[in-house]
């Protein structure tokens, strides 16, 4: 059949041609981080086609759409976070492959070229993990963009263009998610295949470089197939076990809807972007009369540089040697880099959990406690208010208080959280745990409608508890609810209730 | 260097083995991370289990007056059909059928078919003294009307024709109009919205609510 196949199209011959290939030295898992990132790279094609399938571009649909998905797709959830980590995985092992290429001193002649495609791979790739962060529209993903926005935006020369593109000249808006569903699902895609396919081809004219060494042409060289393409396979099914794991044990965040006007929140790069984020940090201490031209050298200047640095290395560096004990400079500066990088990134993470203690987030899921204002509150794992009785308006409801109202109202038609023939069950419902406005206006204002809680379908007959409850015992018995049954979402203050039951 | 020289030799019978082994793992581990992949990917595209529920739409009283105007020429009875469109949740839009007052035994002695064999509906075809008719032509999906002169349904896209029990008379298509179930829900008068696959003889529900 293939010979049949081949007779017509040559593609047996041709695929043959490309896997009988020498390795010098032999086949190593050192060179396998190349195509485990090609990999990375077929899995998030392959998971981003089907999310496209639900996904849509607004400011009315984007967070609308991912939270349709992850709570009423089969499997939605799941693909997403495969999503969500596969990227995390891509630019690991693309940042190996780099490190790999450059300690090994594979940019060097006759291979500059191959590095600097390699080079604009990886900025592309970090344009994807930018642009992404941004579509599911919750608070994490606007307020963390608008830090990164407004970095491109301070460059010099190009940047009020930038903006202007990235903002629609109106600020962050549905324009800009559209622009980078664009950038994210069809252009920087489309560049990545193309260069990728640049990338084999050179790869394939110059032959693999081999060890560290030069004497490396003259090796005895190993086998691709089946020797290399096993390594590579093993290292790909590592990884693949490694992020279908991660998805299954830790689903990708997804916070409340963005909202502009939010004080509360704190936002959090990517992790590959945090050592830039800590950065941007200390610089931001600085004195004020230089803290402008630090800013700008920290996240426009400094980045720069180092990217030019990168892409020039070939015709920088000119020792002709591959070997290590003849490289110190170049294998200083990167270690040096390396440790930079690592040091600050947990430099940042440490200033994300610092920023999210102040605001009394730790503990919480950061959508619900987000949404709550007034005065901040650490809030422990049932969401339960330790605090004997709330403060009026600014403060948490009382759920003490609110466990009183709750059997005296409540009990004959809930039972004990559990749910009657007649009310559905309040243990694990989606409508308590959720949107709080829409759970006080339900509350308030009763429901007659149609509901799905938890699977099954209730028409309703929830009577309205505006004027029978006062706000303040809306707010406790609500937060009763929200934090009993092992629920555990945060509390609701009387000023929420005032506003969201009208 | 000259091209695929490790190909030249063709080594030991260890090596040889070690290699069919590589060979064979390659393509063991590359079918179990496709396995892997493609049951979320193809498990997504199952329908969420909040589309097409069943689903009851009430009539306003406004609406049951008019529908309680029918005599033996239809009438136009609108609705809300409560319907869930993907990620915008739930939603009301405007929606008409015919409504004809007529009792079982006319139909029955008129439309056969309804009540056994391969166009029998699964539920009672006059409720409360009505015969409930949904709007969409069984040929190819037009909305019909009635038309005084012949009296008949009458659709205006192949020229299909009905009686004023939903007999099919005329025109091309493959069984008579299809009746929708109506209901008293205590107190409230309901409509069941049932979508059928049009050009077939048979009753296929295609959509529910």
């Amino acid at each position: 059949m293939l010979t049949w196949l081949d007779q017509r199209t040559g593609l047996v011959t041709m695929t043959k041609g490309f896997l009988t290939e020498d390795v010098p030295g032999g086949a190593s898992y050192w060179y396998a981080f190349g195509s485990a990132t090609v990999f990375a790279l077929m899995l998030q094609i392959a998971t981003g086609i089907f999310l496209c399938f639900y996904y849509a571009p607004s400011t009315a649909t984007a967070w609308e759409s991912t939270d349709y998905l992850i709570k009423h797709v089969p499997a939605g959830g799941l693909v997403l976070s495969l999503h969500y980590w596969g990227a995390s995985a891509m630019i690991a092992f693309m940042t190996m492959h780099l490190l790999q290429a450059l300690l090994w001193g594979a940019y060097k002649k006759p291979r500059e070229l191959q590095w600097i495609v390699g080079v604009i791979l990886f900025l592309l790739t970090l344009v994807l993990g930018l642009t992404g962060y941004l579509l599911p529209w919750d608070l994490n993903a606007l307020l963390a963009s608008k830090v990164a926005i407004q970095i491109a935006g301070s460059a010099p020369v190009l940047g009020p263009a930038i903006l202007n593109f990235l903002q629609d000249g109106n600020g962050i808006g549905t324009l800009t998610i559209n622009r980078f569903f664009g950038i994210h699902v069809w252009l920087v895609p489309a560049l990545l295949v193309g260069l990728v396919g640049l990338h084999l081809v050179i790869f394939r004219w110059n032959g693999p470089a081999g060890p560290p060494i030069d004497e490396a042409p003259k090796l005895k060289p190993g086998r691709f197939w089946p020797e290399q393409l096993f390594m590579d396979t093993v290292l790909s099914f590592a990884m693949f076990v490694i992020v279908v794991a991660l998805a299954v044990f830790a689903p990708a965040p997804f916070d409340a809807k963005a909202d502009p006007n939010n004080t509360t929140f704190v936002p959090y790069p990517a992790w590959y972007f945090l050592a830039l984020y800590a950065l941007l940090d200390v610089v931001g201490k600085f004195p004020s009369a230089i803290v402008q031209i630090a800013t700008l050298f920290a996240t426009i200047i400094m980045p720069g540089v180092l990217v030019l640095l990168l892409i020039l290395l070939p015709f920088i560096d000119r020792n002709p040697s591959r070997r290590p004990s003849r490289r110190p400079w170049i294998l200083a500066i990167t270690a040096l880099t390396i440790v930079g990088a690592i040091g600050f990134s947990f430099f940042g993470q440490y200033n994300v959990v610092e920023g999210q203690v102040a605001h009394g987030l730790v503990g919480a899921t950061a959508g619900n406690a987000a949404t709550t204002g007034g005065a901040p509150q650490v809030e422990t794992g049932t969401g339960n208010n330790p605090n004997g009785g709330g403060a009026a308006g600014g403060g948490p409801g009382n759920a003490t208080a609110g466990q009183t109202v709750f059997t005296t109202n409540c009990s004959g038609c809930h039972g004990n959280g559990s749910g009657t023939e007649i009310a559905p069950p309040l243990a694990g419902s989606e409508f308590v745990t959720g949107d709080k406005d829409k759970l006080i206006g339900i509350v308030a204002n009763g429901l007659t409608t149609k509901i799905t809680v938890k699977g099954k379908d209730w028409t309703g007959n929830m009577p309205a508890w505006k004027g029978t409850l006062t706000n303040k015992q809306i707010a406790d018995v609500i937060t009763y609810i929200r934090g009993a049954w092992g629920n555990k979402a945060g509390p609701v203050t009387e000023a929420d209730v005032a506003k969201a039951s009208k | 260097m000259a091209h695929a020289e490790a190909y030249k030799d063709p080594g030991t019978p260890q090596e040889q083995t070690r290699r069919v082994f590589m060979a064979n793992a390659v393509v063991a581990l590359g079918g179990v991370i496709g396995l892997g992949l493609a049951i979320p990917l193809i498990t997504s595209l199952i329908p969420p289990s909040d589309a097409n529920v069943s689903e009851w739409s009430p009539l306003t009283p406004d609406e049951v007056a008019r529908l309680k105007k029918a005599t033996d020429k239809p009438v136009k009875v609108t609705f809300q059909l409560h319907e869930t469109n993907g990620y915008f949740g739930a939603s009301d839009s405007e929606q008409f059928v015919w409504a004809v007052k007529t009792d079982e035994a006319k139909i029955r002695a008129k439309r056969p078919e309804l009540f056994g064999g391969v166009e029998k509906v699964p539920y009672p075809v006059v409720n409360l003294g009505f015969a409930i008719f949904s709007p969409i032509c069984p040929h190819l999906g037009c909305r019909y009307s009635w038309n005084d002169q012949l009296n008949r349904f009458a659709c205006p896209c192949h020229g299909s024709q009905y009686t004023n029990v939903g007999e099919h008379v005329a025109g091309p298509a493959l069984r008579g109009l299809d009746p929708l179930p109506l209901r008293d829900f205590h107190g409230k008068v309901q409509l069941e919205w049932i979508e059928y696959k049009q050009n077939t003889p048979d009753h296929i529900i295609l959509k529910v609510g």
